[in-house]
């Protein structure tokens, strides 16, 4: 029996070591000297967080902001998200998640802090972005459409195709000797939506009806395949930049956050507006993402003044101009736009003109299963060359199956 | 003296087989390697040799200085060092009583411990974070330690188990009507025999929590309580910036302690049963 | 009497804190899935989830369609031939190792388990871009230099399925490598000695000595590694199936098609179920195969 005791002992002993050496450092609480700590989780570059670092430290001093980056911050969201204790105050993301989050009830709506009128301000199309079931999740920043790219070492000025036959005609002649006269992603339902947006089809509708066997779908994507034939085989993200950015395509369609990385590598990079699409006439209509300021709802009854404050400090015009000077960002606040700093900026002006035709991406849960079916059904047709109208039918089969059993 | 020959050809054959086998096997690495001593900002790039042109140790430089690695690689130490002796301090008393004892419940126990494995674990996570929230773990070191303990304690426990199974009984036996007591037993007679499974047992802990990143980056909120895996995961191209040149670098970097475990452990690893003359 | 039960508690006393560890860490989690099975935790009732019984059980037959039979077929070719090919290497390998006068050994296993050494998902992100990528992947670049057209590794069903077998190979060898290694030390020299002198050849030794000897030590290991294989996630995923980066192949082992069928529906309810169903069926093959560690044959 003493020989249990005394292992007994050790285990205790060996606990209590543990627990001297672990830290404990709970997200975000109140400190002893009443200043705020407001923990703000993102994916962004650190360019654009060293901005609003910047001015939130000049801004609202007494209040301890933590900007803390994830990597999976949408999961983490999900597990955490109404633990006080581990989640963040707010996070800065993409609007697209806000769906899933304000029916998981873990969002406070932001007109509980800032009151609506105050919101008219920015430009409807990234407020109605922000709207799920009628309130108002999130605080936009700025926003952002893939760019039509290209380099001017290869494509002049004059060669920048207006229509997608142009382009067409381009790739022909131009792709040869492991060049390639324009790639994008051509099998990712975010690059290619823009293609099937621009024929007035849809990946998913307002009201959560996938449209992959649309008849206009179809025919985007049936007419998309002859682009893709003069693509190379990968469709990922790495691939297609690093045949941009080494100067081995001559054009494409990309986010705009790839074009610091080629100017810092000494490209001359122009952005133009987006093709139009001949059959119908509408340039190709990317989705557009509005990143912005999400508020948990814990801290908007917890620490309601504070996150204010926060919000305050962001609304700002300066801030827009600040992250476009940053890091191209397009403002989401109409005032920016009247400024001759933003006039000014080719590649936030030439984002506003995209944006006019582009499709906020969908901010219902239901998007959550189709990006993983439109891929799918997009590798199905541009990969594996199988027919379209049957593999559109069999999407369509499958996301409405999955998306019958998110309930 | 032919047959010295014969075995010093057959030895060197041994040796070129084994120099090419590690060649290949070392091809990711070497890439990897070549592209992090790579003054071009691109994994991807199009002319690729293993001696690059420009070389440049910058990007080590960069692991260093712009990433708090430093940090992440103290607290992965600390992770690893503290699971280890856990890990070990509860699977060799466990592992000694299952190879040493009868008692009831000793072989559905056995059986059904690794059958646990056949369990998809994709959605452990929350199940964890459910177990763990409450207690204060999340967040804290403790709570990372007692999930890494765990998951490997059935392997600890049957790898060792394994083992002492080999070991003669009749030795314990003799100690025991010597009048050693149970610790003394396994601290110096099955621990000493043991030592091979222990290396291996150990390193395999070791690695699982080096390597490991969901728990680590899911359990643990901010950039200064990043494990190295899961500090790599996060400078690991995010679509937007990322380097790749860096994130080679650091994957170097991050596999060399472990490299240096692994070589001083082999030594462990080989004197077994042999050195100690014991018959069965 | 009293010895016994005094010999029982001893045990237990011992064992307690692994089994402990065990119990909250690997068994909880499962119960609680069992539990997460039997309700309606989903987007739309994330806290006030109820209770709804075999509804997600019954819901969930849907997704074992032939898509989940085919799956299942790839999963246990795939693990089967993972298995043999990893046996058989890693069983030649360390037995060269092990070979007496091979004064460089440690050297050669160092570097040859140094794919151990890297988090799994830096190894398989410089496979996938380093190696097999169609544009800049080295292999290309290879076929390439020799006058070869560029081959799209991951694109077709059969060349995906042994791209994605050499990968995992690479991961797991190194561990196969060390737990046979680690059993060969544990083998009593002198039974060699004496077949030396009856004349055996090599086979002979390995047949009758080596593989009875090790079979018990690394049994668990290999059931282990068994099962991961069978629910292996990471190679082909992130290899053929990473939303955004599809390469065009159709493998589907039971993970990845549960994934893409019912995980990515944030309904925890239905995914537990799958989770659970997934569990079953792997003890009832285990069952069936016949598979467990045998552990009275160790025991001399």
């Amino acid at each position: 029996m003493k020989k249990i005791c005394s292992l007994l002992m050790i285990c205790c002993l060996l606990a209590g070591m543990l627990c001297g050496c672990g830290s404990t450092d709970s997200g975000g609480s109140q400190a002893e000297d009443g200043t705020t700590t407001i923990t703000i989780w993102h994916d962004k570059e650190d360019a654009i967080i060293a901005v609003l670092e910047e001015r939130l430290k000049v801004l609202a001093p007494e209040i301890n902001i933590v900007f803390e980056k994830k990597s999976d911050l949408t999961e983490a969201l999900k597990m955490v998200g109404n633990d006080p204790k581990a989640a963040p105050d707010m996070y800065f993301f993409a609007h697209d998640k806000i769906g899933v989050y304000a029916e998981m009830d873990i969002l406070a709506p932001i007109t509980d802090i800032i009151p609506k009128e105050e919101l008219d301000q920015y430009m409807d199309s990234t407020i109605a972005a922000a709207t799920y079931k009628d309130e108002i999740y999130q605080l936009p920043i700025y926003y952002e459409t893939l760019l039509f790219m290209y380099n001017r070492l290869y494509m002049d000025d004059s060669e920048v195709p207006e229509t997608t036959e142009e382009l067409y005609a381009y790739m022909e002649e131009n792709t040869k000797g492991g060049h390639y006269g324009f790639v994008e992603q051509h099998s990712t339902p975010y690059y290619a939506a823009g293609w099937i947006n621009g024929f007035g089809g849809y990946i998913l509708n307002e009201d959560g009806v996938p449209g992959l066997d649309d008849a206009k779908t179809i025919a985007a994507v049936e007419y998309h395949k002859k682009f893709v034939a003069l693509m190379p085989g990968e469709t990922e993200y790495a691939t297609v930049n690093t045949l941009f950015s080494e100067g081995m395509a001559h054009s494409t369609i990309a986010g705009p956050w790839m074009i610091p990385t080629v100017r810092a590598q000494g490209m001359d990079v122009g952005v133009a507006p987006m093709p139009v699409i001949d059959e119908t006439g509408t340039p190709i209509a990317p989705y557009m993402g509005v990143q912005g300021i999400q508020v948990l709802k814990f801290a908007a009854e917890n620490k309601k003044d504070a996150v204010e404050q926060v919000l305050r400090v962001l609304m700002e015009p300066e801030v827009g101009v600040e992250l476009a000077q940053a890091s191209g960002c397009a403002p989401a606040n109409e005032a920016c736009y009247e400024l001759d700093e933003i006039k000014s900026d080719e590649v936030v002006m030439a984002m506003k003109e995209t944006a006019e035709s582009a499709v906020p991406m969908p901010n219902i849960p239901e998007m959550d299963v189709m990006w993983t079916v439109a891929g799918n059904f997009l590798t199905d047709v541009n990969m594996s060359g199988k027919d379209v109208a049957e593999s559109a039918a069999d999407a369509q089969k499958e996301a409405e199956k999955l998306i019958e059993s998110m309930q | 003296m032919s047959k010295k020959v014969k075995e010093g050809i057959g030895l060197t054959f041994v040796n070129i087989f084994f120099i090419v086998i590690c060649f290949v096997t070392l091809v990711p690495i070497l890439y990897a390697f070549s592209v992090s001593l790579n003054a071009n900002n691109s994994l991807l790039s199009s002319d690729f040799s293993f001696i690059p042109e420009h070389l440049t140790l910058n990007n080590y430089k960069a692991v260093f200085t712009e990433e708090p690695i430093l940090l992440w690689l103290k607290n992965s130490l600390i992770l690893a060092v503290v699971t280890l002796v856990l890990s070990l301090g509860t699977g060799v008393p466990a592992a000694y009583v299952f190879s040493r004892k009868k008692f009831p419940g000793r072989k559905a126990i056995l059986r059904i411990l690794i059958l646990l494995y056949a369990f998809p674990s994709l959605l452990s996570m929350t199940a964890l974070y459910k177990l763990l929230s409450p207690m204060g773990l999340i967040n804290t070191k403790i709570g990372l330690i007692i999930v890494y303990t765990g998951t490997e304690a059935v392997f600890a426990l049957w790898n060792m188990k394994g083992y002492f199974d080999t070991i003669p009984v009749e030795i314990e036996e003799a100690a025991t009507i010597d009048g050693a007591s149970s610790v003394q037993i396994v601290t110096r007679i099955v621990l000493p025999l043991a030592k091979p499974t222990i290396a291996v047992t150990a390193m395999m802990i070791l690695i699982y929590v080096w390597n490991e990143y969901i728990f680590a980056i899911n359990f643990m909120t901010g950039a200064d309580t990043y494990t190295l895996a899961g500090g790599l995961y996060s400078l690991q191209a995010t679509e937007m910036s990322g380097s790749w040149p860096i994130f080679a670098a650091a994957s170097i970097v991050v596999s060399i302690p472990i490299l240096i475990v692994f070589f001083a452990l082999q030594k462990n690893m080989t004197t077994g049963l042999t050195s100690g003359g014991v018959k069965g | 009497m009293n010895r016994k039960k005094k010999n029982t508690l001893f045990a237990y006393a011992w064992s307690a804190p692994s089994l402990l560890l065990i119990l909250l860490i690997v068994i909880f989690p499962i119960l609680y899935t069992g539990y997460i099975s039997l309700t309606n935790m989903n987007v739309y009732h994330w806290n006030d989830y109820e209770i709804i019984g075999l509804e997600n059980y019954k819901d969930a037959l849907f997704v074992f369609d032939n898509g989940f039979i085919k799956a299942f077929l790839v999963t246990i070719l795939w693990t089967i031939v993972n298995m043999v090919l990893q046996l058989i290497i890693a069983f030649i390998l360390a037995s060269m190792l092990n070979i007496r006068k091979l004064k460089l050994r440690n050297v050669y296993k160092t570097l040859l388990i140094f794919p151990w050494a890297m988090p799994g998902y830096v190894s398989i992100l410089l496979w996938k871009t380093g190696m097999f990528n169609s544009q800049f992947g080295l292999l290309n670049q290879w076929l390439a230099s020799v006058g070869e057209e560029p081959v799209r590794w991951l694109n077709s069903d059969v060349m995906a399925f042994i791209c994605c077998t050499v990968v995992n190979l690479w991961l797991a060898l190194p561990f196969m490598i060390t737990i046979i290694d680690g059993a060969l030390q544990s083998i009593d020299k002198s039974y060699y000695e004496s077949a030396l002198l009856d004349g055996a050849t090599w086979m002979e030794r390995t047949r009758y000595i080596t593989i009875p000897m090790i079979r018990a030590i690394i049994a668990p290991s290999v059931v282990i590694t068994v099962f991961t294989t069978f629910k292996q996630f990471d190679v082909i995923y992130l290899l053929t199936q990473q939303v955004g980066s599809k390469t065009g192949a159709d493998i589907h082992t039971i993970m990845t098609y549960a994934y893409e069928n019912a995980f990515i529906t944030n309904n925890y309810g239905y995914s537990s179920a799958i989770s659970m169903i997934i569990f079953i069926i792997l003890i009832l093959f285990s069952m069936v195969t016949n598979m467990k560690p045998k552990e009275e044959e160790g025991r001399a």
